[in-house]
Formats: C-alpha cells, structure tokens, sequence
C-alpha cells in the first residue's frame, strides 16, 4: 500500500510553568482542592491544544512554594503523559525562591537553543516572605524569562496585586493619561479584554473555584495555542508584547451545581 | 470546557418556529464555541460567537446575513444556513449574560478530520489522496473567486478532509466578503498571511487567498512551512517579532530558485527534503512562481487555474513503483524523463500504459479514477462520481483493468479487432484493449 511518506516534522519545545502558592492560606475554604481541581481538570484541554500544534512540543513543569520551594514536577513532561500530584497547603510564601528555580531552568542551558516563548503562569493567594524583588530580578536578567509569556491568576481577594502586576511586567494601558479610553486612537481596543476591563496583562482575579478553573483552562489552552501556533489576526491587534494574548474568557454566569466558595 | 449554551438544552431563537435541541459542545476556537445541534430532524452545527469577538468585529453579523442570503459557491463549504439570535427566555438560559448570536451550518461528516491530523502525520493517506484534497481545495476557491468573493483566512485549522477519499470541506465562512469591499477586521492566520498583508500594506481580499492557498497546498503536500528553513534555524525564540521577519519583512522560500538563504536543514526540517522532489516540475513550478515573484507581486501569484491544472495533470501522471509500490509522477510524453526512478527506493519506473481520453492522458495505475472533466473541459470533475476506474485483477494484482463505473455499458474494441459490451460494474484487461466507447467519448490505450 502506497501512503504519503513517514516524515519527522520540524517542531519546538514550548516549556509551561506553574507557580503555585502552597502556603498555609491556601487551605482555607478548599482554594487549595479548588487549585489541584482546576489543573487536573484543564489536562485534557491542554492536551488536545498540544495535538492541534503539531509544530510544538508542549512540555510542562511545576514549581510549588511554602516554606521554601521545590519543583512538584521538575522534568518537562509532555502534556500527554502528565499526572497531576495534589499540592499540599502549610507554610509560608517563598515566592521569590520560586522564581529562582525557574530562572535556573531558563538559563541556556538547560533551555534549547531554539524554542517557542516558554509560559510561566503564577497563583498566589497572599504576599510573599521571603526576597521577591531579588528572585524576579535574577528570573528577567534570563533572556528566556524576558520573552515568555508571564501571567498571574490571584486566588481571593488577599493576593498582593502590586508583586503579581511587577511579574507579569508593566501594564501597556496602566500608562495611558487618566480618563483616555484604551484604543480610542486607533479603531479597535488595543487589548483583548473580554470586554469587561480585565486583561491578560494583569493579575486575573479569581473569586470563587470557577473562575479558578476557566482561569487556568485559558492559560492551558488559549495562551498555549498563541504561543504555539498562533491563531486569525485581526486589526488592532499589535499588543505590547512578543505574543498577542487571547481573548480572556467571557464572564459566566454561576450554575448552582458547579458554584464552589462563594466567598474567599 | 464552560459551554456557553446549555449541553442537551431545548433553546428557542427569533426566526425558528420550532426549539433547537442542543446535542453537545464540539469545540472552541479564539472566536466562538461550536455546538452539535438538531432542528426538525435535521443534525447540524452550530457555532455561537464569544462576546469579545462580536465586539471587536462589528460587520460580523451583516456579513454573515449576506453570505447566508447568498448560496454556497460550491459543495465543499459548510456555509451558513441561519443567523441564530436569542430570544428573551434563551438569553435567561445562557451562561453569558452579554448577548449574542450565532449561525448554523453543516456538521462535519463522520470519517472527516481536521487537515491538521494529515499535516501531524496522525492519519495515513495516499499521495493521490492528498493531491485530490489540494484540488479539490483549489476547485472550491475557484468557485469562490469566480463569484467575486474571498475567503481572507484559508489555513489548516478551517479544512476537514476526509482520509479515504481526499474530498474536503472548508469550515469557518464568517469572513468571507465581496473582493474589494473589505467589510471586516481579520487579517488572516500567521504563517498563512500573505506579506504585504502582514506588513499593512494591502488589505485582504482574493489576491491575498492566492498566497495563503498556496501555502496551504504546500504544507498539504510536504508536510512543511514553505518559509522555514535556514532563515528559521536562526531564530532563537520563535515570537510575533520572528515571525514578522520570517512571513513579511523578508520571506524567502525554502526552495527559492535564485535566493539560496533559506534551504531546509536536513537536521530541522527534513520532512521537505523528502516530499518536496516527488511532485513534478509543472507543480513545483507554480509554488516557485507564488512564492518567488508573487511574493512582492500579487498578481503573479499562481491563479486558482492554474493550480487546477497543474494537480490534476500530476493525479493523472500516477504511477506505482514495481518494487515498493510507492506512488511516482513522473512527467509523460514530450517530458517524459529518460529513465525516471522512484523517489522512495531508486528503482526505474518502467515506461507505463497510457489512456489516451479527449481532453487528457492518463497513465494506467491501480486506484486511478476518471472523470467527466478527462472527456470535457466545460464539466466540472464531479470527484465523488468517476466514470472508470484502473484496478487490479482480484487474484492477479500486476493486471490491471478497467471498471466501468458509469451508468451505460462501454463498446469495446480488443486488439485483435474483436467487439465486446462491458456492462456498468465489470472491468475489462487493459492488456487486451485497443479502445473503448463511452457514452462521452472514446478512450484509448496507448503502449
Ligand atoms: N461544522 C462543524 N462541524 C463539526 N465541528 C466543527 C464544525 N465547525 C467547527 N467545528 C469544530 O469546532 C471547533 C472550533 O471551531 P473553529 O476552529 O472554527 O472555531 P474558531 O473560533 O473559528 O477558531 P479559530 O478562529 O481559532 O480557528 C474545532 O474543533 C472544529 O473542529
Ligand atoms: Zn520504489
């Protein structure tokens, strides 16, 4: 039988990092279950992105940080392969450790020399303890660091909004004289922001387990696929970055079944 | 996935007489959620619009209605058949309280996937298969074209194929518009975007699909990106900016005829290495002229013609090696090469039998078809209806045969002058055939 030849396709690897926060805050009102849900949940989404992108090699790692912090997954799994390990909450917030060991890993070595722009994501419920400014400085002196896509998914209302906003980098609307309506120079909203002033280039605010979970599918799928192989460009969209953010996701009404704490 | 509709709802809508069943969410894309759905009977999809994407693309809806007011342009677009807006009691029911609306259309065929799982390697297919999808591709864009209309963002994620067949259908018509008239916002997909789209200056229409077909055809056909070569094994970080360089600011073709910097590495991209030098030089030839000096010159882009052409003299030059049985397209007659040899193995093709038909010549191999446009170049190939097709004796695979498939018997003259009736269903020994009579005209066997 004749079949179109066995070809290696050209591909790259595209590293997914997870920060979380596993200090003791996070085992109140289930933000800790609520977190392990959302990121076990999302797997098969973020697999079948990683299929739909034959031309990346999404691999994902873990960091986790109370006390101190430790990779919870240290080898870049493919997507496919990965079983998600509860995180167990206690301790305190060695943010800025974290970001030491994922800046050890964005050195080149151990990163390839060529790669898609790697996808750090951060949560956080509270303020770090430990030298955050000394931890995020050392993570953007990595040229790798500097080119990834950074977001931050703020779980409750007690994160600190100040040290997310610093990781993700400077917020290209934050600067616009106040009152000037973000793209009302141009035809089209400079940023995609779901249409209710949220926008990627800050912290998501997550209230309650849903907006948790559709905060970290987008992250897994959405932000996956841009940084992959990107999506339809339409007008307007040169974003302040290296790679143009997707749409957050629509607000959704809560469904009684799926509501998980109201309040956190 | 968070659906926005209800899964196994009863919605109403203004318009419909009758509640839509909401079966299930089938996907999600960067615009909308698509939804299986059932009206009077009848299985359909539906896709429903996120609201940052109707805020954003605000002639969405009026586009919409004048391509449902308008027919398909042929049976390979799953076209929109109904704009979908909520009525009060459906917005009460929907998870999004912003409002919105979506259109119906076509559901994906069973067998059908998407031409990712080709582009992936996760589906096998024969090389004619996928000469057929990319013909079948160009048919629907010619269709599309000749009513004055472009499509503006062709690439691999809106195109179904159906693996056995090769036959496609093209999905996501939301933003195809009247050439010229530049009602909407998309610009197209990276890696698809022809450059003086990407570098602003020129706005999508049919000129801009002629690039962006052609790089579909060639990622069909090689399995690669045509700008990825050399130029890419540079980039450290393959980013919007990269990307810029690569596809807009300076594209040079892997294959480039002239400009050498861009050549495939045999490390990096092999795959084009391999499939690039089995298709014919009247092929390549069309993807050196788009991506050569239609790359700075639209109008010397590849026209849908002439790919038209091109595909279906390749399908019909099939032929399969004796030794591993790989499919080779060599040129024939005139062209022919001295000794052409298989691209896979080295082995020397023998020279093949030739069906000489009004308007072409096919060379005999199994699994070849023939079609309405081989005997008449004003009808279209009707690729799910060929007339005959080459097969391989049941117990004697190296005889070849010719089925009739059509309708009516054939009037067949053997070599040695005797006149037999093949009838519809029984195929005929090639070996013992001089010529044979169809009801559209008369093939003959030239050795
Ligand atoms: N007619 C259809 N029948 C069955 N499935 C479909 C149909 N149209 C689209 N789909 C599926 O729905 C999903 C989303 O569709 P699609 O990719 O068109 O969305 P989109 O928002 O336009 O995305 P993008 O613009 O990013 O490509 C895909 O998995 C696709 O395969
Ligand atoms: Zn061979």
């Amino acid at each position: 039988m004749p079949t179109f030849p066995n070809v290696r396709l050209a591909n790259r690897p595209l590293h997914f990092i997870y920060l979380c926060d596993c200090s003791g805050s996070m085992a109140a009102q289930g933000k800790m279950q609520a977190l392990n849900q959302a990121i076990r949940q999302s797997l098969p989404g973020m697999a079948r992105v990683a299929r739909e992108n034959p031309e990346a090699r999404v691999l994902v790692r873990a960091v986790r940080f109370a006390d101190r912090a430790h990779w919870h997954i240290a080898e870049p799994t493919p997507v496919e392969q990965l079983q998600w390990q509860d995180l167990q909450a206690g301790g305190v917030t060695a943010m800025g450790e974290a970001l030491e060991l994922v800046a050890a890993q964005l050195a080149s070595p151990p990163m390839e020399e060529r790669a898609l722009p790697p996808v750090l994501v951060l949560i956080s419920d509270g303020q770090p303890t430990d030298d955050f400014e000394a931890g995020l400085a050392l993570l953007l002196r990595q040229p790798w660091a500097q080119k990834a896509v950074r977001l931050a998914i703020a779980v409750g209302h007690d994160a600190d909004q100040e040290v997310l906003q610093q990781f993700i980098g400077p917020d290209p609307e934050a600067q616009l004289p106040a009152g000037e309506v973000p793209g009302a120079s141009g035809e089209m909203p400079r940023h995609r922001t779901g249409g209710s002033g949220r926008s990627p280039r800050r912290p998501l605010q997550a209230s309650n387990a849903t907006t948790l979970a559709q905060y970290i599918q987008w992250a897994s799928t959405a932000v996956v696929g841009a940084a992959s192989m990107p999506a339809s460009r339409v007008d307007g969209d040169v974003s302040g970055s290296n790679i143009p953010l997707p749409d957050l996701p629509p607000t959704m009404v809560d469904m009684v079944e799926d509501v998980g704490p109201v309040v956190w | 996935m968070t659906w926005i509709l209800p899964e196994n709802s009863q919605l109403s809508f203004e318009g419909l007489s009758t509640p839509l069943h909401v079966l299930k969410g089938l996907g999600s894309g960067s615009q909308g959620q698509v939804y299986e759905v059932e009206l009077a009977g009848e299985r359909l999809a539906l896709k429903w619009y996120l609201p940052a994407c109707i805020a954003r693309d605000r002639q969405l809806e009026s586009r919409l209605a004048a391509a449902i007011g308008a027919t398909a342009p042929s049976a390979s677009f799953l076209w929109p058949i109904a704009l979908l807006r909520p009525t009060a009691a459906t917005q009460a029911q929907l998870r999004c309280r912003e409002s919105g609306f979506g259109y119906l259309m076509g559901l994906r065929p069973p067998g059908f996937v998407g031409a990712i799982e080709h582009y992936g390697g996760r589906v096998d297919l024969e090389l004619r298969q996928v000469l057929r999808a990319c013909l079948e591709l160009t048919d629907a864009f010619h269709a599309l074209h000749s009513r004055g209309l472009c499509y503006k963002d062709i690439s691999l994620g809106n195109l179904f194929l159906e693996p056995s067949s090769g036959r496609i259908l093209i999905c996501d018509n939301d933003n195809v518009d009247v050439d010229g008239r530049d009602l909407g916002s998309v610009l197209g997909t990276p890696g698809f975007i022809a450059p003086e789209i990407l570098m602003g200056r020129a706005r999508p229409g049919a000129n801009s699909d002629l690039h962006s077909l052609a790089v579909l055809i060639f990622r069909l056909l090689t399995r690669h990106d045509p700008f990825r070569g050399a130029l890419e094994r540079e980039i450290r970080c393959l980013d919007e900016p990269a990307r810029r360089r690569l596809y807009g600011e300076d594209p040079v073709f892997i294959f480039d005829s002239e400009d050498q910097r861009n050549r495939p590495d045999p490390e990096l991209h092999p795959a084009p290495l391999v499939t690039w030098p089995i298709y014919p030089r009247e092929l390549q030839a069309l993807f050196l002229q788009t991506f050569g000096p239609g790359l700075r010159e639209p109008g010397r882009r590849a026209l849908t013609g002439q790919w038209q052409e091109a595909l279906s003299r390749t399908l019909d030059r099939r032929q399969l090696c004796p030794s591993c049985g790989q499919e080779n397209f060599p040129a024939i007659g005139a062209d022919a090469p001295a000794a052409p040899s298989c691209w896979n193995c080295g082995t020397v093709l023998p020279p093949p039998l030739e069906l000489e038909l009004p308007c072409a010549r096919v060379v005999a191999a199994t699994g070849t078809t023939l079609h309405r446009h081989h005997l008449d170049p004003l009808q279209p190939p009707q690729w799910d209806a060929p007339f005959a097709e080459v097969v391989a004796h049941p117990s004697d695979p190296q005889l070849l045969g010719l089925r009739n498939a059509s309708g009516s018997d054939w009037e067949v003259t053997l070599l040695q002058g005797r006149q037999i009736t093949v009838a519809p269903g029984m195929s005929c020994n090639l070996a013992a055939l001089r010529e044979l009579h169809t009801d559209g005209g008369v093939i003959r066997v030239r050795r």
